[in-house]
């Protein structure tokens, strides 16, 4: 008989921390002040109106921007109506997230004009086929919750490829999406796919199927096709990501305090903007929250800074109640290597224990420029790590298991005992990829590395027959709407190297 | 195959304790013989038990709980395939060996043969070479298995196989070692006549040696 402990705190999940709420309010209550003092630059004056005749302060009007000052009861005033739970779900409903508080969610992340071919090893522009697949391990992977393109489509017209990445990701996967749109047209030609897709309006009120992925520019500013998105999405019920990507040092100050300031001050604009023009619209806020590297300039992926500081920002938006758009599962390396491994790792598991929601850029190489299923793969294993890790160490009468101790007493053991048989599987994590075995087990499976365990895993999916998602009319009618679209933008050239 | 017979493996791959001496009892009454029990209906599912544990898809306790529910449907056919003459797969006797009292490989080994339908002789841990002599003599096994966990007490094992070798027995006995700091190249070194490096491993070469592989 064990005495029953009274007033006890327990932890079933590891806690992580980055900041205390006196912290988190220090930041916060700076946002407030940059956004009514120092203000925003927004170049759509549908938003500045909206902003102006909601209370903001309008100055420096030029012919296509203006400056906004928020007052703080505006942004109080606009999370009073802000949903602190967003939910999305896959076509079929069978997949789903609800954004909130500690809910975690990992996803993939969008559009990287080169991909790693699995076959070949050479980094190339990525096509449809491509995103199809990316979409088609997404669906195979227990732990990707969410999708996002990896690749942009670059053998269709230029001013239209989101609409036939949407259509290779619907053909791959039914998990919930998040889409990225070239202009307003394209938003709109997505939207009308998503309606066929789950069946018109009122069936979308009831889950919406995917998130429109919307960035506005740092330092401060809210370029024109960023703030109509806003508007649209927020009109159609339509969840939208809207995350600033500001680099510590060079689109943000390189305090990392003031980066969080910032993002806040202008994913803060976002909500107040969405909330006026409809109350209840539906926000998730964060981003990719890093620096630059001072050395060879570029956005790092992999940096202990962008894991600190997109978990500080976490707590930030739990503190708020809102969604957060959390970033892990991705590399500054060229190719799924030690380096891509380590910093996936890292990355994956301090998004994971802070608790960030919607956590995306898994399979990102070379600062998303290149996509690797090798590294989606990969990550796919460190996240069931990390999720044993998040399962804690219960300690209940049956964990501790004193019962079980003096029955099998010093010297005995617990390979038999019907406690080991009971919870062996839920308590003892089994790798799937990573190898276990001895030396001589090992050397005759074929000395192979992570590194190609990985990739063969990689070839066995894609290489798996699976049942088509769309049928034969349902990939008709959603094709017309590419097509469609090809046909208004038949005149612009089909340029591969456009983002090169 | 009679339907009895698959209840029995199906008991056995599910590991069911609680219905398997029924199960063998019921297929004594329908007149099925101790040997056809064994070989049609234990074999089988602790063959398929095999299967499913290197797949990865059943996992050591599981491949325990199995070998258990073999175990208590032998205690039922024993007697009976004694009388009838039967051949058992074979019989090993096991052991830590002298200055090492790590054995949870051992034991593992030691469960896992008794599922694969050997007779097994545990001489728990600790066990001097004149202990390992005596219980060849007594029990005439086919294998001889010793276990050794510690660098330093890798060296009794070659002091038991020299005991053999002095009782005049070594070469009534295969002998089969492990333990993680053992190596193949170490087996050849002191003359053992095989190296397993798990349990699952060390079944497979047992079997091997009695010809039941």
């Amino acid at each position: 008989m064990q005495v029953k402990p009274t007033n006890q705190l327990i932890n079933t999940t590891p806690v992580f921390e980055v900041f205390t709420e006196d912290e988190i309010e220090a930041i916060y209550y700076s946002a407030l002040r940059v956004l009514y003092e120092t203000g925003v630059r927004v170049y759509c004056m549908e938003g500045v109106d909206l902003a102006h005749s909601g209370g903001a302060i309008v100055e420096d009007v030029t012919e296509d921007s203006a400056l906004v000052k928020i007052p703080p009861w505006m942004v109080d005033r606009a999370r009073a109506t802000l949903p602190r739970k967003v939910t999305i779900v896959g076509p079929d409903r069978k997949y789903r997230m609800e954004l909130y508080k500690n809910q975690i969610y990992f996803g993939t992340g969008s559009d990287t004009p080169f991909t790693i071919d699995p076959y070949t090893g050479e980094r190339r522009r990525a096509t449809y086929e491509d995103v199809k697949n990316f979409a088609r391990l997404a669906e195979a992977l227990p732990n990707i919750d969410f999708h996002m393109s990896l690749g942009i489509v670059q053998d269709r017209a230029v001013g239209t490829y989101d609409r036939w990445q949407y259509l290779a990701m619907l053909e791959g996967t039914n998990k919930p999406i998040n889409i990225t749109a070239v202009d307003m047209e394209g938003v709109r030609d997505q939207f009308e796919m998503a309606l066929i897709r789950v069946g018109g309006k009122e069936e979308w009120k009831k889950g919406p199927i995917f998130s429109l992925y919307i960035e506005p520019v740092s330092p401060l500013s809210h370029s024109k096709e960023v703030v109509e998105k806003l508007l649209f999405a927020a009109d159609n019920d339509i969840p939208f990501v809207y995350t600033p990507c500001p680099l510590a040092g060079a689109t943000a100050p390189s305090t990392l305090a003031g980066t969080a300031v910032q993002a806040l001050t202008e994913s803060l604009f976002g909500i107040v903007l969405s909330q006026l023009r409809k109350p209840g619209a539906q926000v998730i806020i964060g981003g990719l929250m890093s620096n630059m590297d001072m050395h060879t300039t570029v956005y790092c992926y992999g940096s202990p800074e962008m894991a600190l500081l997109s978990a500080g920002y976490t707590q930030i938006t739990k503190w708020l109640e809102v969604p957060m758009y959390e970033t892990a599962g991705c590399s500054d390396a060229k190719v799924f290597d030690e380096q891509a491994a380590m910093e996936a790792a890292i990355n994956i598991a301090t998004a994971a224990l802070v608790g960030g929601n919607m956590i995306h850029d898994v399979g990102y190489l070379e600062q998303g420029l290149t996509s690797s299923m090798e590294m989606m793969v990969a990550s796919d294993e460190i996240i069931d790590m990390v999720k044993r890790i998040l399962r804690g160490i219960p300690i209940s009468d049956e964990d501790l298991a004193l019962d079980v101790m003096a029955e099998v007493g010093p010297g005995g053991h617990y390979l038999e005992h019907d406690h080991t048989y009971e919870r062996f599987r839920t308590h003892i994590w089994q790798p799937k990829l990573i190898d276990r075995r001895g030396w001589e087990d090992w050397v005759a499976a074929g000395s192979k590395t992570y590194g190609q365990r990985v990739h063969d895993r990689v070839i066995e999916i894609l290489e798996t027959e699976t049942e088509p998602l769309l049928d034969e009319a349902m990939y008709k009618e959603l094709r017309r709407i590419c097509e469609l679209a090809d046909a208004r933008h038949k005149d612009e050239e089909l340029d591969m190297k456009m983002f090169g | 195959m009679s339907n009895i017979l698959s209840e029995i493996s199906a008991a056995v791959i599910a590991g069911n304790l609680g219905d398997i001496a029924d199960l063998t009892e019921d297929a004594l009454d329908e007149g099925l013989s101790a040997e056809e029990i064994l070989n049609q209906g234990l074999m089988p599912g602790m063959d398929h038990v095999g299967v499913e544990f290197r797949a990865g898809r059943m996992f050591v306790p599981e491949v325990l709980r199995s070998a258990r529910a073999m175990q208590k449907s032998m205690d039922i056919l024993k007697p009976l395939l004694v009388e009838s003459g039967t051949r058992m797969v074979g019989k090993v006797v096991i052991g830590t060996v002298k200055g090492d009292l790590h054995d949870i490989g051992k034991n593992l080994v030691a469960m896992m043969c008794e599922g694969a339908g050997f007779e097994v002789r545990d001489l728990g841990k600790d066990v001097a070479p004149e202990a390992f002599v005596d219980a060849v003599k007594e029990f005439e096994p086919d294998i001889v298995g010793m276990s050794a966990l510690l660098t330093t007490t890798m060296r009794s094992m070659q002091l038991t196989i020299n005991a053999l070798e002095e009782a005049g027995v070594r070469e009534r006995v295969k002998v089969m070692i492990g333990g993680a700091p053992v190596t193949q190249d170490f087996a050849n070194q002191i003359g053992a006549d095989g190296y397993a490096s798990n349990a699952a491993a060390a079944v497979e070469m047992a079997k091997q040696f009695v010809g039941a592989a």
